[in-house]
């Protein structure tokens, strides 16, 4: 059962806040007070509905990162306090919940951990309002990469669809040439992110072999419970390979009706959201050898700071990490370098700040992280794709993507698009 | 679109077999929810929009149950019946307080039992969604019917679903109970009159809406995943059976669930985009033509 | 003209004003927002009730028209720049031509056929902005905002100028519909609701006006979805889903079915609960779901219907204590 942590935390920041402030006042008296005033952070989230773990898991990840940043003195000395809110899931309820943190909360900067559509609306709050916005659940890769909708004050902290795709594309191709796999076909949810994604994923494919044909595709409805005509025409079509994008609960179903259809026996499966936990922990019968790209895997980076971190997070919300998780823990320490760096916690500098910055990271494939100056977006995160087992670790060993090669493509992939 | 597949299919006797029994799979449960969800309404002229909330609860209680008890079918009946007993305490509690009323006030009160069920569930099984899993028994390979390809689970589930309509028909149209049930129908007041507890009754009939919806949440439970508001896309199609087959038939309930399995299975063959457009202009087309559905009486 | 035509007028005008002062006293921008919001919504609920209260026609598929006002007036204004009273005018007319299609074939149908059949609808256009996405951009909306180049010296990129233009729309809108519902057509739509058979007995024309009542509540219902999309400078598809039809239902029923303002007062209760308890819980359904419940089987009747019926009691009260 999700907590609701909001006044615990503001009690004790207030708490610190205040013995900062009278120590500041008796050792430096030229310190002003409102250096060690609180700072909000406004949080839009999905906490109820279908996606209600998108949003939990967020806000459990962003308060395990915060605890640690305010005991190191906060953002520029000015200890976080976190105003997390419910969208429901609704565009129009993220909008209106991002302009009433800022307006009636006294937020001064925004996460803003909504799925894409919601991350869209509150794009636009910010841009409306010109205040600091750090999107950490948005995949789209137009949020950041289209000139026009990008705007100075907001960052993308996050995974992105491009990079997966070229990714996947040439792990995949890899696998295909190995096993003498052309005949391919898609099974994904139809909606934006399941028709880019797929689609992106098909031309890295192709790519980098050049001799795949997907003979077929199948477009089952987002939490759709029920696949039994999707395997049908799986099972009619004998493809030799299966792409999908499905997810969640979605991904859960898909398997177990796919089982029993004895679906992955006859098809080399390639599902790129297998390898998290949300999937994994939850299916009963886990077939071996699914292909897929990873979400959060606790041995991907195979280091040691990111197998105790992922204990940490569990230790502590007595759950394995998500996706989500990794991405806002990684908002908030991008913020906390900032400020360190601009000696301040204003929206204005920290967004300078945060242009262009590097920070150590146990999600980075090198140990660490980058937001990229030019369009304002996640760089060098761990990414990459192996097989699954049915027990832990689930994904044994993974092949990390090339970022030199991902670079690449995406900028050819912006050039196509005229996003430069 | 992509007609060729879709004409190719029609040639080709393992494509048929395939997509028609997939057809008959969805659209079998489907009946068991639309049928519950018929009868109510044809006994006590009531909306029952809860009905989806009632499958969601008979998912989760199958899964508690087969956890606790590791047997699938003390899981079925258990569920069946502890939806049975959900739906008579709502009918008895709240709905009975409603009727007479304007449509719109029942359909609120089912609409805030909705959302209270949605947040009930989330506060006991968690807001993450949940498996199953499959018994043991049903881990097996599929069959080879006819060049079609058919789990052994869905024969189960669509066997199951046929001997509970069957004892359905048999209970509506053979038992004392039945008769009553269906006099209820044409005249309450006339029962009432000639001693019936009516609200007894009431209760009874929507009990009989919780099992058989009950029945179908624990036969689904095996393959999908569980998840606060689940319940809701099934009853967006359940209602779209009832009003193609005409409110308060059951025969037409399992004629529009048929149907509506066969264009979903068809038409993600011909039409992968659109299938639900296709369902929603099917529904339009009837309404149209047959306004009370295909077997629908006019309502009085 | 009227005289309670003249008291709507001064009514309004009145309201106008309230609204222009209300920012100089509470600087709180929750409140215009909220403003903004209640306007949309209230307007919706106010045309859905035109059907349901006025008319007797349950629709549960009124919100096409306000995704489809949003998403012609986001469309337009994204794809031409025109300018906003251009746009504004081009959608009535686009929600005027649909009304008039859907309206003929659904308004000859009676009671809960004609709600399937108004959703039906409603979904099959929500499938078509799903589909569409060239056009509509699919699932994720029309994004990046939409132009709002200023008109007649208003710019409604200005937070408190779309306020005090939504205000005016709401009162504009409300005086017109009161209008409609207080003059021969709409004591004609009453007749019918009340017993369709006499009226066609009569001589009127009863598919007539209930097609003219339905279009004049597709119009109004459009003017709201204009207000939502400038609000989050865009469209969703969530703006033409089958929930804010329901929405609609429930806002009229929370408010109240006996009085013109119910509608308006349902949409203020609905938009407070929800602001206040997003605030405090994530456990929204559940709190929604009781206050629904404490209406729906307790009060038994919108707020309004409280309101109106207490006051009818104690005037009887005091009627018959005088007489004692």
């Amino acid at each position: 059962m999700a907590t609701y942590r909001r006044s615990g935390i503001s009690r004790r920041a207030v708490v610190e806040g205040a013995a900062a402030t009278a120590i500041g006042i008796l050792a430096a008296p030229m310190i002003s007070r409102a250096q060690a005033k609180p700072i909000k952070i406004g949080m839009p989230t999905i906490l109820s509905g279908r996606v209600a773990q998108l949003g939990t898991s967020s806000r459990n990840a962003v308060m395990l990162e915060v605890d640690k940043v305010n005991a190191t003195g906060g953002l520029a000395g000015r200890p976080i306090e976190m105003v997390i809110r419910d969208s429901k899931g609704q565009p129009q309820e993220a909008a209106r919940v991002a302009r009433e943190l800022i307006n009636s909360d006294g937020c001064e900067l925004l996460i803003d951990a909504e799925a894409s559509s919601g991350a869209f609306a509150v794009h636009e709050v910010a841009r409306d309002l010109k205040i600091l916005c750090l999107h950490t659940n948005s995949e789209t890769s137009s949020l950041t990469a289209d000139p026009k909708q990008r705007i100075p004050n907001a960052f993308r902290v996050c995974r992105q669809g491009i990079h997966d795709s070229i990714v996947g594309g040439a792990y995949s191709a890899n696998v295909a040439n190995a096993k003498k796999l052309t005949k391919w076909m898609t099974c994904s949810p139809d909606y934006a992110y399941g028709r880019d994604t797929t689609a992106q994923f098909v031309e890295y494919l192709k790519h980098f072999k050049s001799d795949v044909e997907v003979v077929s595709e199948a477009w089952p409805k987002l939490f759709q419970p029920d696949y039994t005509e999707v395997l049908t025409k799986i099972l009619q079509t004998k493809p030799q390979a299966l792409y999908s994008c499905l997810w969640g609960g979605d991904l859960t179903s898909f398997i177990e009706q796919g089982n029993i259809y004895a679906l992955f026996t006859q098809t080399e499966t390639f599902a790129v959201n297998m390898a998290d936990y949300t999937a994994l922990t939850v299916v009963k019968n886990l077939p071996k050898g699914i292909h897929s790209g990873n979400r959060y895997i606790k041995t991907f980076p195979k280091t040691a700071q990111n197998a105790s971190w992922a204990d940490a997070y569990r230790a502590k919300y007595n759950e394995y990490p998500t996706n989500w998780v990794w991405q806002n823990a990684t908002a908030v320490n991008f913020l906390s370098a900032a400020a360190r760096k601009a000696n301040s916690a204003d929206g204005t500098k920290l967004a300078d700040a945060l242009r262009g910055l590097t920070i150590d990271s146990p999600f980075g494939s090198n140990g660490k992280l980058t937001l990229r100056a030019d369009d304002q977006t996640l760089i060098d995160y761990a990414v990459g794709w192996g097989t699954t087992i049915p027990t832990e670790p689930y994904v044994p060993d993974v092949t990390p993507g090339d970022w030199r090669q991902i670079i690449e493509l995406e900028t050819e992939w912006k050039k196509k698009n005229n996003y430069t | 679109m992509d007609l060729a597949s879709l004409v190719s299919c029609f040639g080709s006797s393992a494509c048929l077999v395939t997509q028609v029994t997939s057809g008959l799979i969805i659209g079998m449960l489907l009946f068991l929810v639309a049928a519950g969800l018929t009868l109510i309404f044809g006994v006590l002229k009531v909306i029952n929009f809860t009905h989806g909330a009632f499958y969601m609860l008979g998912a989760y209680f199958a899964f508690s149950i087969f956890k606790a008890t590791d047997s699938y079918v003390i899981a079925m009946f258990g569920a069946a019946v502890a939806t049975a007993v959900v739906g008579l305490i709502f009918e008895r509690l709240f709905m009975s307080r409603v009727y007479g009323r304007n449509m719109l006030m029942q359909l609120l009160v089912c609409y805030g039992f909705i959302l209270i069920f949605d947040d009930v569930v989330k506060i006991i099984w968690g807001a993450e969604f949940r498996s199953m899993g499959m018994p043991a028994i049903f881990q097996v390979p599929p069959l080879f019917i006819a060049g079609g390809v058919v789990p052994p689970f869905y024969l189960f589930l669509v066997s199951m679903t046929t001997v509970i309509g069957v004892t359905l028909w048999l209970v509506i149209e053979r038992t004392r109970f039945g008769k009553i049930v269906r006099a209820a129908a044409h005249n309450p007041s006339m029962l009432s009159v000639l001693g019936v507890n009516t609200g007894v009754l009431y209760g009874l009939v929507f009990g009989l809406g919780g099992l058989l919806a009950g029945f179908a949440g624990a036969l689904a439970a095996p393959v999908r995943s569980l998840t606060p508001g689940m319940g809701f896309s099934i009853l967006i199609e359940s209602f779209i059976v009832t009003v193609i087959g005409g409110m308060g038939s059951i025969v037409g309930a399992f004629i529009g669930s048929l149907l509506i399995g066969l264009i979903r299975t068809f038409g993600t063959v011909g039409f992968p985009l659109f299938t639900d457009g296709l369902m929603y202009l099917f529904m339009v087309m009837v309404l149209i033509v047959r306004p009370t559905g295909l077997f629908g009486k006019e309502i009085a | 003209m009227r005289p309670s035509l003249r008291n709507d007028l001064v009514i309004g005008a009145i309201a106008i004003v309230v609204l222009v002062l209300l920012p100089l006293v509470s600087p709180s921008k929750a409140l215009i927002d909220f403003v903004i919001r209640a306007a949309s919504l209230g307007l919706f609920a106010t045309s859905l009730n035109l059907l349901i209260g006025y008319g007797g026609m349950v629709s549960f598929g009124h919100g096409l028209f306000f995704g489809l006002g949003a998403y012609s007036f986001g469309l337009l204004m994204q794809r031409t720049g025109m300018p906003i009273p251009v746009a504004f005018g081009l959608t009535i007319l686009n929600c005027m031509m649909a009304a008039l299609v859907i309206g003929a074939i659904c308004v000859r149908l009676k009671e809960i056929y004609f709600a399937f059949l108004t959703l039906a609808f409603q979904m099959f256009l929500y499938s078509l902005i799903i589909l569409w996405v060239p056009l509509t951009g699919g699932d994720q909306g029309l994004r990046g905002g939409i132009p709002r180049p200023p008109f007649f010296g208003i710019d409604l990129a200005d937070q408190k100028q779309l306020y005090v233009t939504s205000g005016v729309l709401l009162v504009a809108g409300l005086i017109l519909m009161r209008h409609i519902v207080e003059s021969p057509f709409g004591y004609t739509l009453r007749m019918i609701r009340d017993n369709a058979m006499r009226a066609a007995f009569l001589g009127i024309n009863v598919f007539r006006i209930r097609l003219i009542a339905f279009v004049l509540a597709g119009i109004f219902g459009g003017i709201g979805g204009i207000i939502m999309s400038l609000f989050v400078s865009g469209a969703y598809p969530e703006l033409a889903y089958w929930t804010l039809s329901g929405e609609g239902v429930f806002i009229i029923m929370l408010g109240g079915i006996s009085t013109f303002l119910g509608p308006l007062v349902g949409t203020a209760i609905l938009l407070l609960l929800n602001d206040t308890v997003t605030r405090f819980t994530e456990y929204y359904g559940l709190v929604l779901g009781s206050i629904i419940l404490l209406f729906a089987l307790g009060l038994r009747r919108g707020l309004t219907d409280v309101l109106v019926d207490s006051w009818h009691n104690s005037r009887a009260a005091q009627a018959a204590t005088e007489r004692s």
